[in-house]
Formats: C-alpha cells, structure tokens, sequence
C-alpha cells in the first residue's frame, strides 16, 4: 500500500548557546538540499552562569534537561530518534564551565542527547558553511575580500576571507553577555554603562587589528541574532531576502541609539525575548567597533546562523566539498608561511602521499577525511624547522597543536600533528603521551598516514620535485613503486630503507622502489 | 422605518447617557470626567443595545414563530451571561471602592445605574414580547401555556399523579429561621418563596420556607392533549400542589424569584499549578458568590419582598419584578419543539463545498488546492473528514489541536483518541476557561488522556482563543504540514449557528507558522518570528495598527484607503483612535459589528468615513474577516481576535493572512454581501442607536444569509451536476505527491 519512500531524511540540529538552547527540525532530500521545518528556542541562563561563577548552577541543568525534554518530543513527532539523525553542539558557555562534563553527561543520562561541546575553530568553521551557503546564492555580487565575524554571547569568531580564501581565523572572548554580566557584577551605573563597554570592546578590537593580517577590509559579514535584529531594522526588504547590505554609518547610529535603552524598553519596543534584548547593545557596538578599525564600507547580514552549518553538513554527510576541502589547505598554507617552509617540497610530499593514500585505500579503509588530515600533516611536517631543525618533528608537532587552522575541529589538529610528529625518527612509544591520549582508532589511524607521509618523504629526500611519476604493483609482500623518468634513486633507496619500517610494519608490505627501463611503461595509480 | 424600528427607536431612547469623553489606552482605563464630546461609546450599553437588536428578531412578525421564541430565549441566556459576567465585575470595582471612569466618561456607579434602567426597558419588552404577543400566536398555533386556575379535573389528577411520583421525591423545602440565615442558592436556578401564617395568631412574625427547583427537572410538563402542545410550567405545578410539602399550615404565599450570583471569579493560576482541581475549585466558589440580579414574579407582595432583599441584600435597582415566567432562556426547549413545522425556518441546510468531493481525500484535496468555507453554510464535514482521515493514515506522524468548547460526542474528539492509540503523537490544547463549560471541558479531557493523547491546560495567564489544528504528514517528497485555522471553534453543534471561516491549506509557510505557535503554546518554545501570521498576545495589536495606518499613510499621498472588517466586537480605545485617524485622513471604512462597538461612526471630524453596521439574523454572526485596500493589492485576513483589549491583550489569539486568489475572492465578496444587508442589518447611528438598513428606492431587501445560503446550495448542486456528467478517471487511493 505504502510507496517506498524515498531518501527524505528527517534531522535535528541543537544550539546550545550562552542564553537560550535552540532547535531546528529539518528534512535533507535526496538532493542534499535542506528545509526546514520547525525552529524552537527556550531562554537558559548557561552565560549568566559560566561568565559570573565559572560553573552551570543545579537549577540552571535543570533547565536544559526540560528544554531538551521538550525538544526530544517534538523531534520524536519526525522521527527523529536515532542518534545518527541529531547533532547538538554548545559553544562558550558551557566550553568554558568548570563543570561542563558533569553537566554534558547530566543531559545525556536524562534525555540521551549526546551534546558536544564544540571549540571556538569549530564554531568558527560551522557559521562559514552557513555562510558560504548564503554568500553563494548572491551570484555576481559574490564577496571576496571580508572579515567575517560572529559575536555572540562569549565568544567572538573571526574569520578573514581574502580573494575567496580563509586566510586567518581567530576566536577571542569578546561577548555581548559575557560583557553585560561583567556590567552586573560590578554594578556598573547607567550612565557609565556605554564609556564602559566601549573601553571593554575597544581594547579587543585593537587586538583583533593588530594580529590580522591585514589592515582594512571592504566588507564585514555579521553572523549573530543581534547582526539581523539590526538588519530587520536598517532594511525594509528584510523579510525577503537572505542577505542584507547595510552601511557602516546607518549601523553604526543604530547601535549608538540602542546601546543606552534599558533592556526592558528593548523587549517592550521590538518585542524580543529578554535574554536577545540583553546582548544587542554590546553586540552591535562590537560590529560598529570592528567596521570602524577595519575601515569596513559595508556590514553584510546574512540570515544564517551555527544551525544552518550544522544542518549543511549533516546535508554533505561528512563529505566535504571541493571548495570547503580548498579553503582547508590553504589555511595550511598560509600556516606554513608563516614559518617559512619549503612549499614546494611540502607541496610535492603532500601530493606524493595522496597518491600513495589513494593507492592503498584497500588496504587502510580510510574515508576522505583523513586524505585531507594526510594532506595537511603533509604540508605542515616541517614547520618545526623553524624553531630547530634538530628534533624539528617535535617542533611541528607543538606548533600544530596550538595553531587555529580553519575548519579543523581540536581533534582533526590533534591527529594532523600526530601525523606529522611521527614523520620521521621514533615509532609511537607507550611513553609518548599525546599518541597515547586519543582513542584507539584515531592511534590506528595516526599508524596508517604517518607510513604513507614518510614514505612520500623518502621519495623527495632532495627537496627537488624528482620523483613525479610513479606507479604501483603489488608483489607478495611488496609494494612495488615503479618511478619513471628518474635514473638514479639512490638517495631515495637510502631514504626509504631509513624511514619505511614503519610502512611495513603497518601495511604489511615492504616499499620498494624501482625505476622504469624505458620512458613508460605501465601506468596506474592515479 | 417599519414597525420593528419604530420599536427599536422608542427603546433607544436612553442611549445618549453611553456618550462621555475621550479615554486614553485600552477600555479599563480611567480618565477624567469633564464636557467634552464623546469619542466612545459605553461598552455596557452598547452590548445592551446589541441584546435588543436580538429581541427585534423575537418581535419581527417576519420571522416564524418558533423562531421568535428562540430569539427571545436567546436575549434571556444573554442577559443571564451579561449579569454574571459584566455586572458583577463592575459590582466588585464597587464594592473595592473603584468608582472610576470608563473611556465614555461613566463612573462605574453611573454604569451600573444606567445598565439598570435600560435593562429593565428591555426585560419589560421581553415580557410584552411573550405574553402579548408569542403566547397568543402559539396558542393559535397549538401550543399552550396553561395556568393552574385554567385546568380541568383531568389535568389536575394527572398533575398531580406528576408531582406525587416525579416531583415530591425530589424537591425539599428549607426552612428559613431568620432573614440572615438565608440558605445559599445556587445562581439561576428558579425557586418558591413561601410564606407561611405565624404560629400563633398573636405573633406578627411570618415564616418562610424556600423550594429550589431541581434543574434537572423539565421545566415544561406535558399534559396529554391530541394535536395540540399544551404544557404547565414546573414552578405553578409545584405551586398548586405546595401545601402538601407542609402539612397542616396554611400557606399565604408561594412565589417564584430567582438570583443571579457574580462570576467574574479571578482564576489565580500563577499561585497553583493544578489548572484543573482549580477550575473546579472556580465551579464551587460560584455559588457563593455576591447576588447582582434577583427575579421576582410581580405578584409578590410587599412583605414577601420586603423580606427577600433584605435576606440577599439586594440594592433597589438590581431588582425586577416581571409580569411572567422567570428564565426565559429555558424557553428555547420549547423552540426546538418535535413538530409544528410551519412555525419553524426551513432547513438551510449546510452544503458540501463545490471543489470537495464526498470521496475525496482531503490530503490530496489540499496538496491541488488552498480550501476556504464560510460555515454554516459549507458543510463543515471536511474540517471533520481532515481530523477522521488523519486519524486513519498511516503516513499521519502527529496531530496538534487546540480545543475550546467543544462538544463530548464530537467525532473530532473521538478520532484524535483514535489516532493516539494508532501510535500517532496528538498533543490537544485544552482550554479550561470557557467561561460557562468548565464542566463539560473537565468531562472530554478526561477521556482524551487513557488513550494517550498528550493534554496541555491552557497557558498560564492567557486563555487560549485561537483555533488551529496542525497535521503532519510523511510524504513522498518530504513532510507536509496540512493546516486548520478557523474563526469559530471545533464544534459541530455552534458549527451550525454560527457563521465562521474555515482556511486549510498545506501551504509551506502556513504550516511552519502553525507549528511555531504551536509550541510557542506549549510552552516548548519561546516566541519565534512568524512568516505569515501574527499572534496575540504579542505582535497582534502592532500589526493591526499598522495596517491601519499604512491605509491611512496611502490616502494622505493620494491613494486610495479602503478597510473593511467583520467582527464581532470593537472595544479597544488604541484601535478606535486609529480608526478615528484613518477615517479623518479620507480612508472609507466599513465596519459590519455584530456586538458591541464603542466607535462612534459618522461624526464630523472624527468619523465622518466610517460605517458601523451589525446584522443580527438566523444565524449567530461570528466570523472575523479584515480587508485592507493596500494600493489595489488587497490584505485580506481571518482571525479569531476581537477588537477588544482582552483578545489582543490576554488572549492568544491569531490573525491568518489568505493569500490564495480564489479563498481571498471569496472572503471579499462575503464582506461585500455582508455591507449590501438591507434586510437584517442595522446601521449605528453617531447617538449610538441602531437604526435598520432600508433596500435603496423600492428594491427588494437584500438579506446575505438567506443569499450565502442559496449561494452555497447552487454551487454545491452545479457541482453534482458537472459531475454526473462527465467520467472521471479513476485515481490512484494515494495519490498525494
């Protein structure tokens, strides 16, 4: 009777927030495209908490518990049941509670929602899917040159777009309820509340300047619910468009008229939710800051939010596109500029070790995320020369570690300087502490991509680019790699005997490599 | 002007007392008596005025005679609300010692005093209307009201065979020892004052006794008569056979009166979280409540009464003493009377809507097509078929209803059971606080919850009055959401005596919208922006302002203004004002209130644009609709709000844009129709009086009910007919995609 039904996958994306927990019910269609279909929020002081006390009050989990009850049934009228069907993220302010593992797992034990708890890189990489999704659709207008910037309840992400590419990403802990709580705390007097504020957001913004690459940007794209509730103003089309262009001076007289007006005649005057009227004035005034240091001519509002970035990747199934895998690199690239690598060689062992990862893709089973994180180690293995080349595998390790790189969540950082840590010298050993903190398949995996990456190491021991074409076969326990167009492997033997135990001892095969009689001769691996 | 209007003119002559001064926010807000001209109208007076257009019909010869007689019940159940209700809230401002103005410039004393003198014009009229007029027509017509001194000795044995076996078992009088140890009475219900002769011949001290009538006996009894309806009312049986509840004392008296208690109990909901057990805490706290209304038959004596007030305390101007039966509502027993035919209305009977066929799955009904029906005219049975339908699909995910007065035999009620034990997710909104149906509401929920339907009570602090009902469904190209958004509420019974707007659509954005203010309801979400609609209690107000004023801003640039709206009441001083303001900008405005209207139209200066007609006919006039010209690309809206303060204030309520061209077209040409009434209509006159439309020149009166009616019946036929003639082809069951 029933027709099959196609592929229409029902999903729920969960934000919470620093003021309010929000969800969103959506249908992916076969076609990948997303709609939506319900959007919920329920105010819950988690900011409040975190920025005054460093930790959720009882009553305050509670809250979420009842939120996150409600939620679960209106999903459950979806469908949405299975964990696979729902992603919950929270930002800065349960990240930043002491107690945020007691509480997470509280939530867990109650309603069996696997809340996780996102960093700010992550945060900053979910607001870019959405916004790229949106800035898309505006065709020839399409922006290129940006900062693109969300301030949210107690973090501000920024991300700055050059030519199309993301070539610095930052997040700092500027935040419109982090700042009026601290107005609280010290009990700030009305009329101080603005000079104050001002001093506060000043002091970021200088900061913010100063490390971005570049001086003046023509456009700022402002991502927050504050950000729209300004557009909802400035623009009368608003209601039927997904993006806003507002100009700096009319947002920046908007946010000076309401930077003073006491919360209660907000909620009164724009019917807002209490805790929405309580961060636009610090909010805005954040955005007008950043336009003015950053010389911005235009704020562009997108109608988009963490939520759609969720939903869009849970659209792609975890499969990157091509242009958000480019963005990925070249945040590497810029990485590694900026300690002086060898790019050409760093480029040559990352293509070689593709090559290689997709070659052994039968026997390693790994999807293309780790073709990218392989990637990545690749490029970044010897950004530890910049400290030291002495023990410089260690160096890129700790440098990897604590760099910001675009759209890699801490865990995919963790795993790139694991890869390229184990690039050469020592195998993991039970003392080495980072390789012994993550899971068992990530350490397995860590074993899969550090053989490939030392391999292609060996076979760009010059640093001259020699070796370009190869192929593979496959002879008993061998992994025959036969190099075309290159007479003299010597030094690259020498290399490989040196570095491709650990290639053996992972893949069971032992690298050999041969070098072609004549010009060509067999060709595949691709 | 006819008789009837005659009529109407010679009862209107009090109104100018509804005149006052500006008053500034919503209708509670005091100001400053002074002279000043008169912006509004009294809200009070106003309803009073709207009860005797109701008691017009009772008296228009026009009308059939039964239907008199309901309309005469009507004003009689009306009054007994109003009474409950509105006096009694205005007694209690007394009493705390609120003696303020209302925006007409009327103390509250001044009100009650002014209520008292119109009402009880009206109740004479009432009286004049049922004694010289309907008793004698029915008596014609075969239905009789006898008197005890007019029955001959076999009706006096049957009476009396009645009264032994029925009656007496039932009825208990109470002594009454003192005038402050009165028994509590229950408000409504009509009783026996009796009075009996002193002990002893030396004492002057009369005693009482009360009888309180059960009301679940019928107040109509039967004599056996062939042909013909003859019937005694219970009181004068119990009256002629009341000696024998006192044996042996001589009875000097035995009269019926009746009291009305105030109603108006504050339901303190935020200080107990059991809705429910509070409710019925309400339906007891009633009985003890203060007495704003006593009914005396005028034959009464003076000592008798004397007596009585004193034992109720009941003020000089809260007393009436009538010439005929108490509780005239009970009236409209005899009006649906089996039989006597001629005396009745023809059947109009609903019709199903033309682009709706009997077989027809209203998933695949609203997947082609936006439906709108105008009730009671379209049947309202695909409402009904959408709800049973959904109950039996299977791709049907969840079920959302907000439910308010409705009925405990309803088949909506019945298959939302149904499809939360198929395993569907219902979630019904249960609103507690209809006024007068606590009880019945208590009853249904209770058989709602065993079968697993998720029961909401309401919203703290504001009564739900919106009425939706939300579908989702699987299909094969993703959910669909098919959408109920109704003026009137679910409710086959009043579904077919009230005029109401049906929208259902399974349009994208209406079902997101319904959703969200689904669970803004529930309390599972915080108020979220809306699409298309717009809420009480927070956005609905502005918008309407701003509606209004965006017609007002047109004509200012030479444009042409244009509103036109169908409510039920207009109260809200904002709203008036900006009507005010429009209409002094040049925007025509027509008004077609079916209630009360505090707007005063047709006042230089102020409302010199604006009609205010209400038409009061067969059918209670209860739809919302909302034109507004906008530049020739009309708005047009329903909504289940009012125009009063307490709708767009403290109720969640909803204003629903239709978009689609052919239900737009439709709501336009009703409100035209409604406009063109010159047969049941009244047009408010600036004195506030209602003055009835007359058909232009010597043109035939145009009545819009009867015209919707046939309307309604020729398409429902054309349809039958184009179908009879062509072969359609046969569709899949489930054709939906």
């Amino acid at each position: 009777m029933t027709e099959p039904r196609p592929d229409c996958r029902p999903v729920a994306v969960i934000d919470i927030g620093a003021s309010a927990i929000r969800l969103r019910i959506a249908e992916i269609g076969a076609d990948g495209v997303v709609r939506s279909l319900e959007s919920l929020q329920q105010a819950v002081p988690l900011g409040k908490d975190t920025f005054t006390t460093g930790r959720i009050q009882n009553a305050t989990i509670e809250q979420c518990v009842k939120a996150l009850r409600d939620f679960r049934r209106i999903m459950t009228e979806y469908g949405v049941t299975r964990e696979d069907q729902i992603r919950a993220v929270a930002t800065s302010a349960l990240r930043e509670a002491e107690n945020r593992t007691a509480v997470v797992d509280r939530l867990y034990m109650s309603t069996q929602i696997n809340v996780e708890v996102i960093e700010g890189a992550e945060e900053n990489r979910l607001t870019y899917i959405a916004v790229q999704e949106v800035l898309e659709q505006e065709g020839k207008r399409k922006v290129k040159d940006a900062i693109i910037v969300e301030v949210g309840g107690g973090s501000t992400e920024l991300l700055l777009l050059q030519e199309g590419r993301i070539t610095f990403a930052h997040s700092y802990r500027l935040g419109g309820l982090r700042m009026r709580e601290s107005l609280e705390t010290y009990r700030a007097p009305a009329d101080r509340v603005r000079s104050i504020l001002e001093q506060h957001i000043k002091r970021t913004v200088d900061q913010v300047h100063r490390i971005t690459p570049v001086d003046r940007v023509p456009h700022l794209i402002a991502v927050s619910g504050d950000a729209q509730f300004a557009a909802s103003l400035l623009a009368s089309d608003w209601a039927d468009v997904r993006v806003s262009r507002l100009e700096s001076a009319a947002f920046t007289a908007l946010a000076e008229k309401l930077v003073p007006l006491p919360v209660d005649d907000l909620v009164r005057e724009y019917r807002i939710p209490y805790q929405e009227a309580e961060t636009i004035g610090p909010g805005l005034l954040a955005y007008a800051h950043l336009a003015r240091a950053f010389q911005v001519k235009e704020l562009i509002v997108p109608k988009c939010s963490l939520r759609d970035g969720l939903l869009r990747e849970m659209a792609a199934r975890g499969a990157w596109t091509q242009e958000y895998t480019d963005q990925i690199l070249h945040s590497a690239l810029a990485l590694g500029r900026k300690y002086e690598i060898d790019e050409k060689h760093a480029g040559h062992v990352a293509a070689l070790s593709v090559q290689l990862f997709r070659e052994l893709r039968p026997e390693h089973q790994l999807d293309q995320r780790f073709e990218l994180l392989l990637q990545m180690a690749a490029l970044l293995h010897e950004v530890g020369n910049f400290i030291s080349d002495r023990s410089h595998h260690k160096h890129s390790m700790y440098i990897i570690q604590n760099s910001e790189l675009f759209g890699l969540t801490r865990r995919d950082i963790l795993l790139i300087s694991l890869v390229a840590r184990y690039h050469r010298r020592a195998l993991p050993r039970p003392y080495h502490t980072e390789f012994q903190t993550v899971d068992r398949d990530s350490r397995i995996a860590v074993l899969k991509l550090a053989a490939i990456l030392r391999v292609a190491d060996a076979l760009e021991r010059n640093h001259l680019q020699l070796v370009r074409d190869l192929s593979f076969a496959r002879e008993k326990n061998q992994l025959v790699m036969t190099v075309h167009g290159v007479n003299d492997l010597t030094l690259e033997r020498l290399a490989l005997k040196e570095k491709g135990n650990m290639f053996e001892e992972v893949y069971g095969l032992k690298p050999v490599l041969r070098a072609a009689r004549t010009s060509r001769e067999v060709s595949s691996g691709g | 002007m006819d008789k009837r209007a005659g009529l109407a003119s010679s009862r209107g002559s009090g109104v100018p007392a509804a005149m006052g001064r500006t008053g500034r926010g919503g209708d509670a807000a005091p100001t400053k008596a002074g002279a000043a001209t008169a912006q509004f109208l009294n809200r009070e007076l106003s309803w009073l005025e709207f009860n005797a257009r109701v008691l017009e019909e009772a008296l228009d010869p026009g009308v059939p005679l039964l239907e008199r007689l309901k309309f005469l019940a009507i004003t009689g159940s009306n009054l007994d609300e109003f009474f409950m209700v509105r006096v009694g809230g205005l007694q209690q401002l007394l009493e705390q010692g609120k003696n303020t103005f209302d925006p007409a410039g009327l103390t509250t004393s001044r009100q009650l005093q002014e209520i008292s003198r119109r009402t009880h014009q009206l109740v004479a009229d009432q009286y004049g209307c049922l004694l010289h007029e309907l008793d004698v027509l029915m008596k014609a017509a075969g239905i009789e009201r006898l008197a005890a001194s007019q029955l001959d000795p076999a009706q006096h044995e049957y009476l009396e065979r009645t009264f032994d076996n029925e009656i007496y078992p039932v009825i208990t009088p109470v002594a009454i020892e003192s005038a402050a140890k009165f028994p509590l009475l229950p408000g409504l219900g009509v009783n026996l004052l009796i009075r009996l002769a002193p002990v002893r011949v030396a004492s002057r001290r009369h005693r009482y006794a009360v009888v309180p009538i059960p009301r679940r006996l019928n107040r109509f009894i039967t004599l056996p008569a062939k042909g013909r309806h003859t019937y005694v009312l219970l009181e004068d049986v119990i009256t002629t056979f009341a000696h024998r509840l006192f044996p042996g004392e001589p009875l000097l008296e035995c009269v019926p009166f009746r009291l009305t208690r105030n109603a108006d109990m504050t339901v303190r909901e935020d200080q107990a979280g059991d809705l429910l057990g509070q409710m019925r805490g309400v339906l007891d706290a009633r009985k003890r409540s203060a007495c704003v209304r006593l009914e005396v038959n005028d034959h009464i004596t003076t000592t008798a009464l004397r007596f009585l007030r004193t034992a109720l305390h009941v003020r000089e101007d809260l007393l009436y003493l009538v010439p005929g039966p108490l509780d005239l509502a009970a009236f409209s027993a005899l009006a649906r009377l089996p039989g006597f035919d001629d005396c009745k209305e023809q059947s109009w009977s609903p019709q199903p809507p033309p682009q709706i066929r009997p077989t027809d799955s209203m998933f695949d009904v609203l997947t082609r097509q936006d439906v709108l029906l105008y009730h009671p005219y379209d049947s309202f049975e695909p409402v009904v078929r959408l709800v049973e339908q959904a109950a039996d699909d299977p791709d049907v995910l969840a079920i959302k209803q907000i439910l308010y007065r409705t009925s405990a035999n309803s088949p909506i009620v019945a298959a939302l059971a149904r499809a939360a034990t198929k395993g569907k997710h219902v979630t019904v909104i249960v609103e507690l606080k209809a006024r007068f149906d606590e009880a019945r509401n208590i009853d249904w929920v209770r058989a709602l919850e065993p079968a697993g339907v998720n029961v909401i009570y309401g919203l703290a602090r504001l009564k739900v009055h919106a009425k939706i009902c939300i579908i989702v469904r699987r299909e094969a190209d993703g959910v669909r959401r098919y959408v109920h958004f109704g003026t009137g509420n679910y409710n086959e019974v009043t579904a077919g005596l009230y005029t109401d707007v049906s929208f259902l659509t399974s349009h994208e954005d209406y079902g997101a919208d319904a959703t969200t203010f689904f669970n803004t309801i529930t309390g599972f979400s915080q108020p979220v922006r809306y699409k298309k609609v717009e809420a009480a209690p927070i956005g609905l107000r502005a918008r309407l302002l701003e509606l209004i004023e965006s017609e007002m801003l047109r004509c200012q640039q030479g444009q042409k203004g244009h509103i036109m709206a169908k409510i039920n009441s207009l109260v809200d001083a904002e709203i008036i004002r900006a009507l005010y303001k429009a209409s002094h900008a040049g925007v025509k405005i027509q008004l077609n209130v079916r209630g009360i209207c505090c707007l005063r139209p047709g006042v230089a200066r102020l409302s010199e644009n604006i009609t205010v007609t209400s038409i009061v006919d067969r059918f209670l006039e209860h739809a919302r609709i909302l034109y507004f010209h906008h530049g020739g690309d009309a708005l047009v809206f329903i909504s289940s709000a009012d125009w009063m303060p307490r709708n767009l204030d403290r109720r969640v309520e909803l204003l629903v844009p239709v978009e689609d061209a052919a239900s737009r077209q439709k709501l336009i040409d009703l409100l035209h129709a409604c406009f063109r009434d010159t047969a049941k209509a009244r047009l408010l006159q600036p004195d506030g009086r209602y003055v009835r439309a007359e058909p232009p020149g010597s043109t035939k009166a145009f009545r819009s009910q009867a015209a919707f009616s046939d309307q309604a019946r020729a398409a429902a036929q054309q349809a039958q007919r184009d179908r009879n003639q062509t072969f359609e082809p046969q569709r899949p069951a489930n054709s939906s995609a």
